[in-house]
């Protein structure tokens, strides 16, 4: 068991690695000197140079590239030039909403993912079983802004039950920030919930093909006690996998459902830093969520311990 | 977001031989495919069944669907239907674009990787350091990066994809390279780059042809994210993310903006994954249940 969360962790050391590496590329995809090209085409030469040196852009690109890493060990990913602060701080002052959101989002995708899955497993070739499967089947098909800006015309424009757009902070009360996500929540996560239902689902069916289920059904289990307590406990192995998957989906994605409801988190942070080309926030957002993304995958391959107990033994 | 090969639906006839008359036998896959050649249609004939899509009325702007325009028109007095047809035409062309590049990459880097055991390891570091980033966020750095253009959209996606590809490849040349007629034609003296051309890739191709019209829907998905976000193609293009940006703002006054193109993507992505998980029931008989996803532990 040691050996395998210690594997799983050096594991994580070359991706890392390539992460901030392709984070430092960024800056120098852009064609010409990334200085000229984060002033714009209307700055002087002096600006240009006092930005040259304000980057480091001045030093050879391996010194350049020893120091990226060097500060980003000690957690550091510069000043935004736009906002004129850090830009860790940039992105914690703006993690609140991208947070609850994704949160929120997740909440959802597994509370009707799950069971829709499970149910369409258990009805299987069913009227029930069907119909959850071509919902799953729009569901997959839309993306999530799509939904947010549909549901942003139905329960917003037309039925006025709920905000059009904007984030009401914790500050100002629980229920108020919670009101202000239900919709751009539900547009993320009804979108999930179709690929953790179609995925249950799928590995549902296959653990009720299992001889252990078929042992149980002769000795005489009752079809709940079989469903629920023997197969569901099998299943949750793939499912775990997916649900993990979707949260760092749901991160992703809440970036670009805050543009439809101007939500002020990460995602308009570095939608706006693209436009204003403010390459350290664009580089520290990018890699912020990536960092993310790597130890949520981390969480998932070490949740298995708990899930599977032939990992243990690996 | 998320598009990704599904565990194959059950009860579906395994066969290899006649995996075209095996796709048409499925209606629901038949009914991707009609969607889908409808869109390549459309996108084709744009030029014949709509008008300019940049040709504002500005006498006429914010109009509501009917005859003399069918989607409406928008805030500058574009015809709805022309946009939203030349963004079937954009869509497309970018869809068709990333599966060829991110293919071209990934093909190299998954034979490269699989085959020479040496390389494995750096480069599927390199895929794995990639497939780290969630895609659209690797895709908006991309495109800070690159500045907006189509090229530039279909580049960046290629890039976020591209390793995905790979890995599907390399997965089945590993297995490839070790079979008794790969070690037959060593044995005859083939050299590497005959062997790769001849066995190794041909009989790689299927599985990864599957991920072919994942890709597509993916990369039409992902270029509509991006437009819709500012950051993807110009916005005088006509693009259904530029159009659904656009109808953002006039939501209330103008729904048509938001839902013709919406129904767009909508069909075009549906009949891509009808299509894909057809594809994949023909092509693939040996996929089973979930045995990919556990692979991943």
């Amino acid at each position: 068991m040691k050996t395998y969360v210690a594997r799983r962790l050096l594991a994580l050391v070359p991706v890392a690695l390539v992460v901030a590496t392709v984070a430092f590329v960024l800056i120098h995809l852009a064609p010409g000197d990334p200085a000229s090209v984060i002033a714009g085409p209307d700055a002087s030469a002096d600006e240009v140079e006092r930005l040259q040196q304000q980057l480091g852009l001045d030093a050879p690109l391996p010194v350049q590239l020893v120091r990226w890493y060097g500060r980003l060990l000690q957690g550091d990913l510069g000043q935004s030039i736009f906002l004129r602060k850090p830009v860790t701080e940039a992105i914690v002052d703006r993690l609140e909403p991208t947070l609850l959101l994704t949160v929120f989002a997740v909440v959802i995708a597994v509370v009707i993912g799950v069971p829709a899955g499970v149910l369409s497993a258990r009805y299987h070739n069913t009227a029930t079983d069907q119909a959850f499967m071509v919902l799953a089947l729009l569901g997959v098909s839309i993306p999530n802004f799509l939904l947010g800006l549909i549901f942003v015309l139905v329960f917003s424009v037309w039925l006025g039950w709920f905000p059009v757009a904007g984030y009401s902070p914790l500050e100002y009360g629980w229920l108020k920030t919670l009101r202000s996500l239900v919709l751009p929540a539900f547009a993320l996560g009804l979108v999930q919930s179709a690929l953790i239902a179609r995925i249950a689902r799928s590995a549902m069916l296959d653990v009720l093909r299992e001889q252990y289920i078929t042992t149980g059904r002769s000795k005489g289990l009752g079809e709940r006690a079989l469903v629920y307590k023997h197969a569901l406990k099998n299943a949750m192995i793939p499912t775990v996998t997916i649900v993990g998957i979707s949260f760092a989906v749901l991160v992703s994605g809440a970036v670009v459902v805050e543009t439809v409801f101007n939500i002020p988190g990460l995602g308009r942070l570095v939608i706006s830093a693209v436009l204003r080309r403010d390459y350290p926030v664009i580089q520290g957002v990018v890699l912020a969520i990536a960092g993310v993304y790597m130890l949520i995958n981390l969480a998932i391959d070490l949740s298995y311990l708990l899930f599977d107990p032939r990992v243990r033994y690996r | 977001m998320s598009v990704i090969a599904l565990p194959r639906p059950e009860g579906v006839p395994a066969e290899r031989a006649g995996w075209l008359a095996l796709l048409a036998r499925r209606k629901v896959a038949l009914a991707g495919v009609v969607t889908v050649a409808g869109m390549v249609v459309v996108g084709a004939l744009a030029p014949v069944i709509a008008g300019d899509p940049d040709h504002m009325d500005v006498a006429a702007r914010l109009t509501a669907p009917g005859r003399a325009h069918w989607f409406g028109t928008d805030d500058v007095g574009r015809d709805v239907f022309s946009r939203v047809v030349y963004g079937a035409r954009l869509s497309l062309l970018v869809g068709a674009a990333v599966v060829a590049l991110s293919f071209a990459i990934g093909l190299v880097c998954g034979l490269v990787a699989g085959y020479y055991r040496r390389l494995d390891n750096v480069v599927m570091r390199v895929m794995d350091g990639l497939m780290a980033f969630p895609a659209i966020v690797l895709a908006i750095g991309l495109m800070a990066a690159l500045g907006p253009s189509v090229t530039n959209v279909i580049v960046a996606i290629a890039i976020v994809y591209s390793p995905r590809v790979a890995r599907v490849v390399r997965g089945s040349v590993l297995v490839i390279r070790e079979t008794p007629y790969v070690e037959a034609a060593r044995a005859l003296g083939a050299t590497d780059a005959a062997l790769i051309a001849r066995h190794v890739l041909p009989n790689c191709l299927s599985p990864v042809v599957v991920q072919g019209s994942f890709v597509f829907a993916a990369a039409v998905l992902t270029e509509a994210a991006l437009s819709f976000l500012g950051v993807g193609v110009p916005p005088y293009v006509p693009s259904w993310g530029v159009i659904l940006a656009e109808g953002r703002l006039y939501i209330q006054q103008a729904p048509w903006l938001v839902l013709y193109p919406g129904v767009a993507i909508m069909l075009t992505i549906l009949g891509l994954n009808l299509f894909g998980d057809g594809l994949r029931d023909a092509l693939d008989p040996k996929v089973r249940g979930l045995a990919g996803d556990r692979q991943r532990a």
